[in-house]
């Protein structure tokens, strides 16, 4: 019988000072003192050997090439140090982000400049201006290196065509459509769009990681609940399952801070989502930590509710814990708040696993995640997480042994 | 084509522009603690100075400051009222990629620290110009916040309602000629689990007639981010001047109204980089006159153009301008 509540990665580590500056200059030994730290702590016992390398070597390419190898080895081993059933790629050490990183290899896109987002926070976003071509693989170095490293199976995180498209502007499309309706021209645009993203992006990559031994391939779509108009729920199954069409890995989709129905109109199409083996979704965000598998103790989880009586049937990857700012209380058993972060209780995440369990009425369906990546946390709050939420499911296994 | 004499046009901006480079620039280092306010405020009044000029020289009627420090469309109101909170919590504005703060209504809601200066930095700018001020509409804020105090929305409007009258008669006292109520909420509902009934949206009319009452030509009401079609009646009985839709949202085939309001068109996508051809908006806004009877169309964009790079943002405004030449000048 397979295990109860497998824990998963689900999205990007912080990239450490020694990885960000190695990819730009030439690294000294004091500059990888942080990696020389972490190297016990994880278990890297040829460290010595692998920092040898790369400060010996001259030319920038293949220092950069080590850099990012060392920082993907590094990730992988900080989830196996935590309990993690599947390690992913290793916090995506090799992405810029998520689509900055892929724009950069799509001829026919640049970015045109920043745009307000709050406050003093902005965003790079980029503008499709002629036909749109892969430059090169996008994730395949990464899934190789990966794959060469992890003791455990490698899920692939991708970014899915419909975010790429929904953070783009799309003059291209637009000059080509001649349609005198302003609003049809959008959106016959927007789909031409989409589906050129899919057919000359993002199938192409599929087909290279299949190919290389690829077995798990994770779409990441935060647009898609931004958008809840029927004509863009609409859009973005059609995008999904031309995306999925054909190739027999598994395929599982992770969506997370969706607007405040985001959920309830995903879970009115899910169904829908053709190959779609798993919604990897966001809920300790919204839930309290405290103890208790009542549903007035667990509001953050109801919202899977509609997703199980809409009829999806696959897996669901629960987020036990949030991996943003926390700026409110916890109760003692539930966490504790160390500055900015808090630090679930395994208990706290036991006790979410086995309430969105009881929702989903079937436990075999359940994997266990943080709410996203772990990126804005230092690696020692990433760690301390990721070990409560394999512990977490370690005790819900118990419950249900 | 030919554009008939009797067509007489304008273009207004409808909202916050966005910031250069070398603004955010120095923004973000102030937000990291590197450079002082003083250096921002200085590149905020030059640019200021430029969004001003990109309106006033080709000769548009209304001119905006452009917002440009502002954070949200919704901080400069929330900032003047008592009774509402700022809050902590970020949402998202719209269907859009940015955010807004949410307000919290805690008591009950007065005018109460109103500075002209958070809506309108016009002291170093030429004299004489007609200035507009674009402000949230009491039903848009009011869906747009967290409401902890008023046990029922019609409570809750009336009294937004009345705030936002004492705001626009503070800042038509401050010399400002137009107030656009920017009213997105009533066009725009996916984001709720069930859709407003009529009542609910007579309610939010009622809410803005007590606005704009007594003074309607110095009010237009704007509606973006949805169709206006199935409440284009409702707002063009409104008791304001112009009436604005977004015509990347609107079917201009399924309006069909007669008004002697101006009509703003919002035809130049504030979402999307793509600069429209300035014959093309004229020609588009001549047949939407075939839609709506108007006396007069005014070009816009149709909602902030902060959702774009500057550079972009400074074209289209103008081809707006030539758009709007092209047709006064047929």
């Amino acid at each position: 019988m397979p295990k109860l509540f497998p824990v998963q990665e689900i999205g990007s580590l912080a990239k450490p000072l020694w990885r960000t500056k190695g990819l730009r200059q030439s690294l000294s030994a004091q500059d990888l003192r942080e990696a020389e730290e972490w190297a016990p702590k994880l278990g890297i016992d040829d460290y010595h050997d692998l920092a040898k390398g790369i400060l010996k070597e001259t030319d920038s390419r293949l220092r950069s090439k080590q850099v990012l190898e060392l920082s993907t080895v590094y990730g992988l081993r900080l989830f196996e140090k935590a309990g993690l059933d599947n390690n992913g790629v290793g916090g995506e050490q090799q992405r810029v982000e998520m689509y900055e990183h892929v724009v950069k290899s799509v001829e026919g896109m640049e970015f045109l400049g920043h745009v307000h987002s709050f406050d003093y926070k902005y965003f790079k976003k980029a503008v499709v201006s002629s036909e749109i071509r892969r430059k090169h693989p996008i994730y395949l170095r990464e899934f190789l290196d990966a794959k060469k490293h992890s003791r455990s199976p490698v899920k692939v995180p991708i970014t899915g065509p419909y975010t790429l498209v929904d953070w783009s502007f799309n003059e291209y499309y637009l000059r080509k459509n001649q349609n005198p309706s302003p609003k049809q021209r959008k959106q016959e645009a927007r789909r031409e769009f989409l589906l050129n993203m899919i057919e000359k992006v993002v199938r192409p990559e599929i087909r290279d990681l299949v190919d290389a031994g690829a077995s798990w391939i994770q779409i990441d779509e935060p647009a898609v609940t931004t958008h809840p108009e029927p004509f863009e729920m609409q859009l973005f199954v059609e995008a999904w399952n031309e995306t999925v069409r054909g190739f027999s890995c598994k395929f599982s989709n992770h969506t997370c801070y969706p607007s405040e129905i985001g959920y309830r109109v995903l879970a009115d199409y899910a169904p829908k989502l053709e190959k779609c083996s798993q919604l990897a979704l966001e809920f300790a965000n919204r839930d309290v930590p405290r103890l208790g598998i009542e549903e007035n103790a667990r509001s953050g989880y109801i919202a899977l509710q509609r997703f199980v009586e809409n009829g999806f049937d696959g897996e669901f990857g629960v987020g036990a814990v949030h991996v943003h700012d926390f700026d409110g209380n916890a109760d003692p058993a539930a966490g504790q708040v160390v500055g900015r972060d808090v630090l679930e209780s395994p208990e706290l995440v036991r006790d979410r696993v086995v309430f969105a369990s009881k929702i989903i009425g079937d436990a075999s369906k359940v994997w266990v995640n943080p709410d996203c990546g772990l990126r804005t946390r230092t690696w020692d709050v990433a760690l301390s997480k990721l070990t409560s939420v394999a512990k977490g499911a370690d005790l819900a296994r118990e419950v249900y042994a | 084509m030919v554009f008939p004499a009797s067509m007489c046009s304008n273009a207004q901006l409808t909202g916050l522009h966005p910031r250069s480079e070398v603004l955010i620039d120095l923004t973000r280092a102030y937000d990291r603690g590197r450079i002082g306010w003083a250096q921002v405020e200085a590149q905020l009044e030059r640019e200021t100075s430029q969004v001003v000029e990109l309106q006033r020289k080709p000769g548009f009627d209304y001119v905006s400051d452009g917002s440009l420090a502002w954070q949200d469309p919704l901080r400069a109101v929330t900032r003047s009222l008592a009774g509402v909170e700022a809050g902590t919590r970020y949402s998202r504005w719209f269907d859009t990629n940015t955010f807004y703060q949410k307000p919290a209504i805690t008591g009950e809601i007065s005018v109460d620290g109103f500075r002209e200066e958070d809506f309108l930095r016009k002291d170093s700018l030429p004299e004489l110009l007609k200035w507009k001020v674009s402000i949230p509409g009491p039903y848009t804020f009011s869906e747009l916040s967290e409401n902890k105090h008023y046990r029922n929305k019609p409570d809750l409007l009336l009294d937004l309602a009345r705030a936002e009258r004492e705001i626009a008669r503070r800042l038509f006292d401050a010399g400002v000629s137009l107030v656009q109520i920017s009213e997105p909420c009533l066009v725009y509902q996916p984001y709720r689990e069930s859709p407003s009934d009529g009542s609910e949206l007579d309610l939010a009319f009622d809410g803005i007639r007590y606005v704009t009452e007594g003074r309607p030509d110095r009010f237009l009401v704007h509606t973006f981010f949805g169709d206006a079609s199935p409440v284009i009646e409702s707002l063009l009985a409104l008791p304001v001047g112009a009436v604005g839709i977004d015509l990347y949202e609107t079917e201009l085939s399924g309006l069909h109204a007669q008004t002697s309001k101006d009509i703003v068109l919002g035809i130049v996508d504030s979402r999307e980089s793509n600069v429209e051809d300035s014959h093309w908006i004229a020609e588009t806004a001549l047949r939407s006159k075939n839609h709506i009877k108007t006396p007069k169309v005014i070009l816009a964009p149709n909602s902030d153009l902060k959702f774009l790079p500057r550079q972009i943002a400074d074209r289209k405004v103008s081809t707006l301008a030539k758009a709007a030449s092209l047709l006064e000048a047929s």
